[in-house]
């Protein structure tokens, strides 16, 4: 109040003429509307003198306008004359009014006393009235008018109340229909009754899943207004039937053979963090995973359906949530639908279980592709007739009766291998080639001598793979490229392709390949002599990849090579087996050898060419880094100088 | 040699009692694009397949009564696949109220060799004419726009000439007798090309008087 009014409210009473009578037949007559000085002197008649003289500047805003009013018609009267109390206009109303009063007074004091009876008696005279009713008729009408600006004043303010309650109720329904249409645009929607129903399974898509995986479209506008509206309000949400509620997702892992049969079936369940992708809707989010439980769900029902149906050696074992299959010789294939319903759960569960991660994303999302692959197959399966006129059905019963199909053809038309089929085929195939790939680097990282180098392409089929295998020795990269080979890795086994064409296979056993290599390896240094003995200019005298001779090997073979020098000199001897290793001898003429003991045979000098007997080399306590580099610096000293 | 070598009652019973609900029109080749657009949005989600069909039309001549008609049909644009042999009965006389034609129907499919066939039987082709357009499907409904070409030289069907310059427009579905759900479904699934095309039924036995 002190900082002055900071609205100014005018009030004025309504603007229509007052009936003052209506006749008999039925004119009204109107009081006729005041002129400014009318209204000006009703108006000043309205204020208050009882308040006295010295509340007047304290009082707000009646006295403020009094004053503006004044000014005003002082600025009517005489352009700029300043406001002075004694100059008041109203002066002289105010001072007939305090008459007034005054007489007022007298009379109340002159009635009581005629009331009294006593001492005075009145005769009844008209004009004794004129006096009172003036200001009864004020009061009345100043407090008609307050009435009426109150009641203008207070239906204004509902008036207004209810447009923003409405506004924000519109803007609401607005949102609501937006997100609908949003909704609409991505999502099968349909009317039922007064619901809406959407529907999230795959059925349109080709899947032959029974459930219905129908939704229900809530409108969520009837939210508390005093309360803050959240962040992530929307006032359209759905409600996913119960079972498809939470996260799921199929776990495919390879384990190896542990567990007690009591031990199944009961698959902890671990949760993936979700991302939370900005600027999708909750609903969407909401539809999207209630989606994939269904996906899972049906990829694991058909899964089920192939393992029990199908019959194998070992018999696929389906448990509660978890399909167990038998991939190699204890070695076994788990396929379980994890899904998690509430939050409580994984909370619970989650702390126990920082175990490390053995699933093979791969397989999952294979499994996943699979499938709708699958649905694929079954939406294109229902092909157009042709002819035209011919009824929809199967192609293949159309053609089996007409072109008299007998079992095996029509059995070859329906043939289709099954989801179960086609993931343990690839499981196969990852395990094996995981293992191959293992084997390979462990032979590398355990031998250094000679070398092993695996190239695999990154080209790769679901059931094939293939890595190309290359034995050398370091620092001789260029001449001994004699053993290249190429493994294609199947679902069951290992082709190794040889360089010359020979085709070897393998089984899925790991020893088979890693014995297979260090057999490649040995024969790989004695090939390396060969090449080397080609540089050095040397004779190779006689070569074998398999002695018949000597200590038998329990992997593999022995290989041997004899060189001769250039000159025939002298011989370098040797034999490489896997298990034994290598053995090198060499051989000088005979007339070098000093403690050989003179022959009577021999006795021509042509003979002393002849070599004389073997005799090993420490080949350990040679110099030189490696096999080759050995054997070249053998080779080097034995060359005899021209 | 008094009685005809075949029946010449219509075949019913068993398992092949099918009936065939019918509604046909015809909608100009200019406005046949706007047609295809929309059947393309109304039926199931799949592109429209052509078609070129070859039907040739046997007739036996009984002694009495009405001459024996079947219909051959085979595809020109896959050969390898069968014959077609159709058999359609006279259409219903049932209650005007229905909205389909309905028809008798028995569908045979059949190897290459049968023109051979029905020519031994005694049956003689009547004319033949290459039907070929667009095949779509909604449900148990086939919608078949097609534009019928007469064949000039017997068994050519390279050289063929357009009967007239429209396309015929056919909803057929096949269902077990009494089923008037059907029709009902086809009466509503018409009405939704109303602008374009206006399918009726139309009585192939009172159109040749």
């Amino acid at each position: 109040m002190s900082g002055g009014p900071a609205v100014k409210i005018s009030i004025e009473s309504v603007c229509e003429k007052q009936v003052q009578e209506v006749a008999l037949d039925g004119t009204e007559t109107y009081v006729p509307p005041l002129s400014m000085s009318q209204n000006l002197s009703k108006l000043a008649q309205r204020i208050d003198f009882n308040q006295g003289s010295d509340s007047e500047e304290v009082d707000g805003e009646g006295e403020f306008r009094d004053r503006e009013w004044s000014k005003q018609e002082q600025e009517e009267e005489d352009g700029t004359v300043k406001f002075q109390p004694s100059l008041w206009p109203w002066d002289s109303v105010r001072n007939n009014l305090r008459s007034a009063l005054t007489e007022m007074c007298v009379l109340y004091d002159v009635l009581s006393v005629v009331k009294e009876k006593k001492y005075m008696a009145l005769d009844p005279v008209s004009q004794d009235q004129t006096g009172k009713t003036p200001q009864v008729f004020q009061l009345i009408s100043k407090k008609k008018s307050l009435a009426t600006a109150g009641q203008l004043l207070l239906k204004g303010a509902e008036k207004l109340s209810k447009s923003v309650a409405e506004n924000q109720e519109n803007r609401r329904q607005r949102d609501f229909n937006s997100e609908l249409l949003r909704l609409r645009s991505q999502w099968k929607l349909r009317k039922v009754g007064d619901k809406i129903l959407g529907d999230l399974s795959y059925r349109s898509a080709g899947s032959l899943f029974p459930h219905h995986g129908t939704f229900e479209v809530i409108k969520n506008t009837d939210i508390d207004l005093d309360k803050k509206i959240p962040e992530d309000y929307c006032p359209l949400d759905v409600q996913i039937p119960s079972d498809l509620e939470g996260s799921a997702y199929i776990k495919v892992s390879i384990q190896k053979q542990a567990h007690d049969i009591g031990d199944l079936g009961t698959f902890n369940l671990f949760r993936r963090p979700s991302k939370n992708r900005g600027g999708t809707q909750a609903w969407h989010m909401k539809l999207e995973a209630a989606q994939n439980v269904l996906f899972c769900k049906e990829i694991f029902a058909q899964l089920s359906r192939e393992a029990v149906q199908i019959k194998s050696q070992i018999p696929h074992i389906v448990v509660k949530n978890q399909i167990i299959s038998q991939l190699f010789p204890g070695l076994q294939l788990s396929i379980s639908l994890c899904h998690s319903t509430t939050e409580k759960k994984h909370q619970r569960v989650s702390p126990e279980k920082p175990k490390p991660d053995d699933c093979l994303y791969v397989l999952e999302h294979n499994l996943h592709q699979m499938m709708r692959e699958f649905h694929k197959q079954q939406l294109s399966s229902v092909v157009m007739p042709h002819p035209a006129s011919a009824p929809f059905g199967h192609k293949r019963l159309r053609l089996a009766g007409s072109l008299a199909y007998d079992k095996t053809e029509i059995s070859n038309l329906q043939h289709s291998e099954g989801l179960l089929e086609k993931i343990i085929k690839q499981a196969k195939h990852i395990f094996l080639r995981s293992r191959t790939a293992r084997t390979i680097d462990s032979l590398a990282s355990r031998i250094e001598d000679p070398q092993i180098q695996a190239h695999w392409s990154n080209i790769n089929d679901v059931y094939e793979s293939s890595v190309k295998v290359l034995i050398t020795s370091q620092g001789y990269e260029q001449i001994c490229k004699s053993i290249q080979l190429q493994l294609n890795i199947g679902v069951e086994q290992i082709r190794v392709v040889h360089r010359d064409g020979r085709v070897i296979t393998l089984s899925h056993q790991e020893q088979e390949l890693q014995d297979f290599l260090l057999s490649q390896m040995s024969q790989h240094q004695v090939h390396a002599v060969q090449q080397l003995a080609k540089v050095m200019g040397w004779h190779v005298l006689s070569f074998s990849n398999h002695v018949g001779l000597g200590q038998v090997e329990s992997i593999g073979n022995a290989s041997a090579i004899t060189v001769a020098s250039p000159n025939g000199e002298n011989a370098i001897s040797v034999r490489n087996g896997p298990e034994s290793g290598c053995k090198v001898l060499i051989q000088f003429p005979r007339s070098q050898s000093k403690e050989l003991p003179k022959n009577d045979i021999i006795q021509d000098a042509k003979w002393s060419h002849l070599r004389g007997p073997s005799k090993e080399v420490q080949w350990s306590k040679m110099e030189g880094r490696n096999f080759v580099y050995k054997m070249e610096l053998l080779m080097a000293a034995m060359t005899p100088c021209p | 040699m008094e009685a005809p070598p075949v029946t010449v009652m219509p075949v019913t019973g068993g398992t092949i009692n099918m009936m065939e609900y019918l509604l046909q029109g015809s909608v100009l080749d200019q406005a046949m694009e706007s047609l295809l657009h929309r059947l393309r949005g109304l039926c199931d989600n799949m592109e429209p397949e052509n078609f070129t069909d070859h039907e040739l039309v046997y007739v036996l001549k009984g002694q009495q009564g009405n001459p024996f008609i079947l219909r051959a049909r085979r595809s020109l644009s896959h050969p390898t696949s069968p014959w077609h042999l159709r058999y359609v009965g006279q259409p219903e006389v049932g209650d005007k109220s229905r909205h389909t034609l309905v028809r008798n129907c028995v569908d045979v499919a059949a190897s290459h060799s049968l023109p051979d066939f029905l020519n031994e039987m005694g049956f003689r082709m009547d004319h033949e004419f290459v039907a070929g357009g667009y095949i779509f499907r909604k449900g148990a409904m086939k919608v078949l726009v097609s534009r019928v070409s007469r064949i000039l030289v017997p068994g050519n069907t390279e050289n063929t000439e357009r009967v007239s310059s429209s396309y015929l427009v056919e909803l057929s579905v096949l269902a077990p007798a009494g089923q008037d759900t059907v029709s009902e479904d086809m009466r509503s699934f018409a009405e939704q090309l109303k602008p374009l095309v206006h399918l009726e039924k139309i009585d192939p036995s009172k159109q040749r008087h």
